[in-house]
């Protein structure tokens, strides 16, 4: 077992750079409108409701409840044959959007759709850091 | 100008349907466009126009297929290599019909699932490595991958909104496998029971493997003309009535009615609208007039979805409608009478298009529809086309 990282990583792109940027400080930050104010993700180069491009990206809590989850048992992935069944979840922040990711420390069976969830950063690379989600305590 | 009636198909085709074979995609299509020339009594030189939804790396191009059969095309349209396309293909080569770009366009799909599975997951699904999500919801840095991902994704908040189970979803494969086993150019036509389906394996949780749709190689041709060639036809013709387009947007994600809250959709409570169904207002039907109905059924989930979206029952009621053999052969509504992708083959919801255009000639023998005159294809995704005879 080396610890190369083998795993698929992030397209980063000119549109995600600072949400990757900002993990890797392990803050969460989405893309707040400029001109109404709304949240959005996934990262877009304009509003969705207004078309604006004037953007922020703004820190938000990372706390969130989950919308659905799933367990995947088939292995497509070699470098994640060590993890099935693996759970893999999505996330409705407090602040609207949804994130799609992983539950830490939760067993399979334990995952409910409402639970109260809040991020967790795990710096798979010395560039990319993940974020993640853990039951709120 | 509505295009109600004024395109009809006038021959099918199909290749064998098989789970394994050495024989190309392309000479699998090249036995189908034979076939479905021969059913309609139309020669190659009778067909100017090309529509294909599954290309290259999984199925045949119109550019190779228009070569290797010898054809000369003054309409081709190809789409993005996906199953969801099948409705669209269709929808274009009427249009291009009644626009009068094509007399005779081919439905060409000649699909191997087989010899490219890679494609469908892991790391050989580039498509899944998209920017912000794959299209299925794909994002493979937290190991979601695969078709399946996405379905299992909106069937699991659907349990938990509407209190749903697994052993109800059964109900669906079961239906369809029950229709594979009159059918004989199906590939599953083993009986299914819900032990069998609770018993298989997960693919990927809440999905078992009998929720998932057969991976196998095979090809169909639907011919699609004017109807004034159509009357003159060797068949009679099975009548393009209405169609309503594939949506997109915030509210739509692939493998969910909008309102169910996957992705970026917003949550709440979805009624469809009289304009959001408006291929029954162009055909003159409603749901009521629906003899069979027909839809991509890749995941089984997909199957309650689409009942609710078209307002065949109300939202949260699909998996309790489909409990006692409603979707079945003797059914108020059979769907997916040959066995669709679950049981009868994957060409890509093809398969069932050519159903359709049996039923309505009434050839289907043992598994035929009683007195069929109206039928509907339409898909979780929203686009619909309705045919009569």
């Amino acid at each position: 077992m080396t610890g190369e990282y083998r795993k698929p990583l992030p397209r980063v792109t000119s549109d995600n750079r600072p949400f990757w940027e900002a993990t890797k400080r392990h803050e969460l930050r989405l893309q707040r409108c400029g001109a109404c104010g709304r949240f959005r993700y996934p990262p877009a180069p304009v509003c969705p409701d207004c078309l604006s491009e004037d953007a922020e990206w703004t820190p938000v809590s990372g706390r969130g409840t989950v919308t659905t989850f799933i367990v995947m048992h088939k292995v497509y992935f070699q470098s994640f044959a060590g993890d099935v069944p693996y759970n893999v979840v999505q996330v409705e922040l407090e602040e609207g959007p949804r994130l799609t990711a992983n539950l830490v420390d939760v067993p399979n069976e334990g995952m409910t759709v409402g639970m109260p969830v809040e991020v967790v950063f795990d710096d798979v690379t010395p560039e990319i850091t993940l974020p993640r989600f853990r039951r709120t305590s | 100008m509505s295009i109600r009636d004024r395109t009809a198909i006038v021959g099918v085709g199909t290749s064998r349907f098989v789970m394994k074979t050495p024989e190309s995609p392309m000479r699998l299509a090249t036995q189908a466009f034979k076939a479905a020339l021969a059913d309609a009594g139309l020669a190659r030189d009778d067909i100017d126009g090309l529509a294909i939804n599954i290309g290259w790396p999984l199925g045949v191009d119109y550019d190779r297929f228009a070569e290797v059969c010898g054809l000369k095309i003054r309409f081709a349209d190809q789409s993005w290599t996906h199953g969801r396309f099948v409705g669209p293909a269709l929808q274009h080569a009427a249009m291009a019909v009644a626009s009068g770009l094509a007399n005779v366009v081919a439905c060409v799909c000649g699909v191997s699932f087989i010899q490219e599975r890679g494609l469908l997951g892991g790391p050989g699904d580039f498509e899944g490595t998209r920017e912000e999500g794959g299209t299925h919801e794909e994002n493979p840095v937290y190991g979601l991958t695969a078709p399946a991902a996405g379905a299992a994704l909106s069937a699991q908040r659907y349990f938990a909104l509407y209190g749903a189970t697994s052993e109800q979803l059964a109900a669906v494969p079961i239906a369809f496998r029950k229709h594979a086993m009159l059918n004989p150019q199906a590939i599953m036509r083993t009986p299914l029971t819900v032990e069998d389906h609770q018993n298989s394996r997960w693919v990927v949780e809440p999905l078992h493997l009998f929720d998932c749709c057969i991976v196998s190689d095979g090809a169909s041709v639907v011919l699609v003309t004017s109807a004034e060639r159509a009357r003159d036809g060797k068949e009679p013709p099975v009548w393009i009535g209405g169609m309503q387009g594939m949506r997109a947007g915030r509210d739509e994600f692939l493998f969910a009615p909008p309102g169910l809250g996957i992705g970026a959709q917003r949550a709440f409570r979805y009624t469809p609208t009289e304009d959001e169904l408006s291929v029954y207002r162009m055909a003159g039907v409603d749901q009521t007039d629906i003899d069979a109905l027909y839809t991509y059924d890749a995941f089984s989930p997909l199957v309650w979805f689409v009942l609710e979206r078209f307002g065949f029952c109300g939202l949260g009621e699909a998996a309790a409608w489909t409990q006692t053999g409603r979707i079945e052969l003797g059914g108020a509504l059979p769907m997916n009478t040959s066995g669709g992708l679950l049981s009868e083959a994957h060409v890509s919801g093809w398969n069932s298009i050519v159903e359709i255009v049996r039923q309505l000639r009434g050839a289907c023998g043992e598994r035929q529809v009683k007195d069929a005159r109206v039928m509907q294809w339409a898909t979780a995704w929203g686009d619909s086309t309705i045919f009569h005879r």
